[in-house]
């Protein structure tokens, strides 16, 4: 009898363990919704500060003695040193500086979305939230910034910016591109942006062992032709199982528009000459990309194992000369590469090569272009927060002349040194035995988070992604390129999903087949077919309309 | 099947009402509570772990019939009746992870479910004590090793420049890469499920071996019977309500095929065999937050799951007396 009663706990178990791992999110969800779901409609924010006198002052170090809590993550570089931003030699000069003790809590790097949908869900809300509030990817608040204002989650920031931020007001008056993005259809402001500097805009792109060019006495590949014969020569004279490779995780295809430009279409969406949205992969002239990679990886120019290359797995083929191209980041690639091979192999060399076109000397339709504003080092006020005057005093701190320096170069005397007006790291963070420039100077500043990025700062350690910048950068991706900032309405953004869901998911699987061989070339047409009955087409009226309104912001 | 006459209630008293105003019925159950108690105790941990943990959060499963959005909590979410089943049911998938689902757990078990029986039985036969150990701790490591270590070991044993590969291109064959081939997938997925688990799955069944009577045997020998005779008449037969129960719980999983292992190793150029209802709704709905969409998906799982282990317990019964309740 209690053997049977046994088997039947574990019987029940194991149907319950069918069910409860996939509501497991539920599961959690529930346990901590349920309770504190009810009161917090009517939980309203003070409304901008109203009730808290201006005893707060707006000169710094600020006159308080409130704390208050933010949520961020903290720089992968700085978990080597420090466990918590307010340890660090910055967080203890912003903390001096601002006036203002803050509490910082860092959601675990791996898990951030799921963090932050736990915290949203759990509604034990922090004072400000580092995140992309944008819903404009995976993995950001679904619905978008306005969607999170209605649904009482985050402030609207106008009034306050208008009253307490004077210095980051000045940016967004004297820059109408950016105050074009960071703000929302009907112009709500939702948070404190982090700007980019012009020259972080483009960090990647194609890129190329210049010692095999050099050995084999090539030029820097530009056009599909070239690249065809440089390959060729990588596979028979230096017996590159994989010439060109580049990473293929989480059913994304990461050559993103190299090569693709070439054939003036996008493997996404993007903006036609006539100012028009369209969705690249079904045009007639995706077709031709589609066969070129075919035949690259039929002859063994492209690798053989494409769709099973993660990061770890290209890092193996770049350094052990596998591959002799590949299309990736600026510093987490390039940078990291030939850092590693530095004391292996000292002639190891890679260079930017300029995003392929079909005819010499054309422009490249598209590339990769990121824009001024990026969201998700910007902080948003959630409607917890008690005191918003003061936070918003703290945040706007960063976008003032000395709270600049502070977060792109940390302390002067200690990390940097003005030099002819110009500031200058220290031999501290620049030539330190054992840590790389990027880890120094993550202790001592913010690498990423809501201020504007200094044109001065360089992290780049080799003159050659200097120069692979300037490379990358000679594109029409800005023309091309759908506004990262559009935001659909709610009942847009939800048929949108739907579409695109399914769309992204067969289109994936088809490129694949394409490549492979799997599929004929001539069931191309049946695969654009097959989309269009997906609805791409009302995703595109979709984002046209977004585009509409963007541009009418 | 005899009719069991109706139980007498003879140490009922047939009180109509008491003081207390207990239902007489009760007093049974109280008797047994107050005579056995401390055995009650023990039972109410456990009664509280299935609560809290198994049935408590079933009520999330209302999400699959909610437009669900964290912020406004179960309870507050809107209603969406059976709108996130039928765009399921409609969606161009539908049959194909149905299918690769049941496929893979028929392969499983088809030849995962038997492999560690013959495995026991052959080791039963061992007479060489130490050559058994080895050989069970041999078999057995496997397990231990964590599944994403696992998938590495086949991903880069099956890459075109791989461990398989170089072995087949030895022998003559063309190097292909394994896990880009949909038609190799379902054949990976059972055999390293075979190598990981075999080992493991061995040791219940030599404990049920343990437990057979030696009698049994020396009868057997007496009516002469080869070692073969022995193994179909004695050790089978001493085995199979183990084998039963351990099929009917493996059929209960039938649908669960293991989602962590199938999202390791697949690819979208090898979706249409490797693709099953679990990775699907992680692809789906939870890598882009449609919770409700992947807890109906769940939903529908489940079920399956349930009436498949209801039917096979039934034929069970139905069949060789032997079932979980």
């Amino acid at each position: 009898m209690v053997q049977r009663l046994l088997v039947k706990d574990s019987l029940l178990r194991n149907l319950k363990s069918g069910l409860t791992a996939i509501l497991l999110t539920s599961l959690v969800l529930a346990g901590c919704s349920s309770g504190s779901k009810d009161n917090t409609p009517d939980a309203k924010p003070n409304e901008a500060g109203k009730g808290t006198s201006t005893a707060i002052g707006s000169s710094y170090p600020l006159n308080t003695t409130e704390s208050i809590t933010s949520w961020e993550i903290l720089n992968m570089n700085a978990v080597t040193f420090y466990s918590n931003l307010a340890e660090t030699p910055f967080g203890k000069a912003l903390a001096d500086k601002t006036g203002v003790q803050v509490e910082y809590i860092h959601p675990n790097d791996q898990q951030t979305a799921e963090q932050f949908n736990l915290m949203i869900a759990s509604d034990e809300l922090p004072d400000v939230i580092e995140y992309d509030w944008t819903g404009r990817s995976a993995g950001s608040y679904p619905g978008g910034p306005e969607k999170a204002i209605q649904d009482g989650v985050i402030l609207e920031l106008n009034e306050l910016i208008d009253q307490y931020a004077p210095n980051l007001k000045k940016k967004l008056e004297a820059d109408p591109t950016l105050d074009q993005m960071v703000k929302t259809d009907s112009g709500k402001y939702y948070v404190f942006p982090m700007i980019r500097n012009p020259s972080g805009l483009v960090f990647r792109g194609p890129m190329i062992r210049q010692d095999w060019l050099d050995e084999l006495g090539l030029p820097v590949p530009t056009t599909i032709e070239e690249w065809e014969k440089t390959l060729i020569a990588f596979r028979d004279e230096k017996g590159a199982k994989a010439p060109l490779s580049v990473t293929y995780t989480g059913g994304n295809f990461e050559i993103r528009d190299a090569f693709i430009g070439a054939y003036r279409t996008s493997n996404s969406f993007y903006v036609d000459d006539e100012g028009k949205v369209k969705y690249g992969p079904i045009d007639p002239q995706y077709k031709d990309f589609l066969a070129l990679f075919r035949k690259w990886f039929a002859e063994g120019l492209f690798d053989k194992d494409f769709a099973l290359t993660d990061t770890k797995a290209l890092d193996n083929k770049i350094l052990t000369g596998q591959t002799g191209a590949t299309v990736h980041l600026l510093s987490g690639g390039m940078g990291k590469w030939m850092d590693a091979m530095k004391g292996q192999d000292p002639k190891f060399k890679l260079v930017g090569a300029p995003y392929p076109t079909l005819l010499k000397d054309e422009v490249p339709f598209i590339g990769q272009r990121d824009f001024k504003y990026n969201p998700g080092p910007s902080k948003a006020i959630t409607t917890a927060a008690k005191n918003p005057e003061l936070i918003v005093r703290w945040l706007d701190y960063a976008y003032s002349d000395e709270g600049a320096m502070l977060y792109n170069f940390g302390i002067e005397g200690e990390s940097y040194a003005m030099e002819n007006g110009a500031p200058v790291y220290t031999d501290l963070i620049k030539n330190n035995e054992k840590y790389s420039l990027q880890q120094m100077v993550s202790q001592y500043s913010k690498p990423n988070g809501p201020y504007e990025a200094d044109e001065r700062r360089n992290w780049n350690t080799f003159p050659e992604q200097d120069e692979a910048v300037k490379v990358w950068a000679k594109t029409d991706a800005e023309k091309h390129t759908l506004p990262g900032f559009l935001t659909p309405t709610a009942e847009e953004s939800k048929e949108l999903g739907k579409i695109l869901t399914e769309v992204s998911n067969y289109k994936e699987e088809m490129f694949v087949k394409f490549i492979v061989g799997k599929e004929p070339m001539e069931s191309y047409d049946k695969y654009v077919e097959q989309i269009k009955k997906l609805g791409i087409e009302r995703a595109v009226e979709i984002y046209q309309s977004a585009l509409d309104r963007y541009n009418s912001r | 099947m005899a009719k069991i006459p109706p139980p007498t209630r003879t140490s009922i008293p047939s009180k109509p009402s008491n003081s207390a105003g207990l239902n007489p019925r009760n007093w049974g159950l109280l008797k047994d509570i107050s005579k056995n108690r401390f055995l009650y105790i023990m039972l109410i941990p456990v009664l509280l772990y299935f609560a809290v943990f198994h049935y408590f959060p079933m009520y999330g499963a209302s999400i699959a019939f909610k437009e669900f959005s964290p912020r406004l909590g179960i309870i507050g979410s809107p209603w969406a009746g059976w709108e996130h089943f039928e765009s399921f049911f409609n969606g161009i998938y539908f049959w194909r992870v149905v299918k690769n689902t049941l496929l893979i757990s028929f392969y499983e078990l088809l030849f995962g479910f038997p492999a560690p029986i013959i495995l026991a039985l052959l080791l039963n036969e061992v007479r060489k004590a130490a050559f058994k150990r080895t050989v069970q701790t041999i078999t057995y490591m496997p397990h231990f090793i964590s599944l994403v270590v696992v998938c590495g070991i086949i991903k880069e044993f099956t890459m075109s420049d791989g461990l398989i590969n170089d072995i087949l291109a030895f022998l003559g064959w063309e190097r292909v890469s394994l896990l880009l081939e949909s038609e190799y997938f379902r054949t990976l997925f059972v055999t390293s499920g075979i190598w990981q688990n075999i080992g493991w799955g061995t040791i219940i069944y030599l404990a049920a071996l343990a437990g057979i009577d030696q009698e049994q045997y020396e009868a057997a020998k007496i009516d002469g019977a080869n070692r073969w005779r022995q193994m179909l008449n004695v050790t089978l037969p001493g085995i199979m309500p183990t084998i039963i129960i351990l099929f009917i719980l493996e059929i209960g999983r039938l649908m669960n095929v293991g989602s962590e292992k199938v999202i390791l190793l697949y690819n979208p150029s090898i979706y249409d065999t490797a693709d099953v209802i679990s990775s699907y709704v992680y692809r789906v709905g939870l890598q882009e937050f449609n919770y409700s969409f992947s807890s109906a998906v769940g939903l529908f799982n489940s079920a399956i799951n349930f009436t498949l282990v209801i039917g096979s317990n039934w034929l069970s019964r139905r069949m060789n007396k032997t079932s979980l309740w």
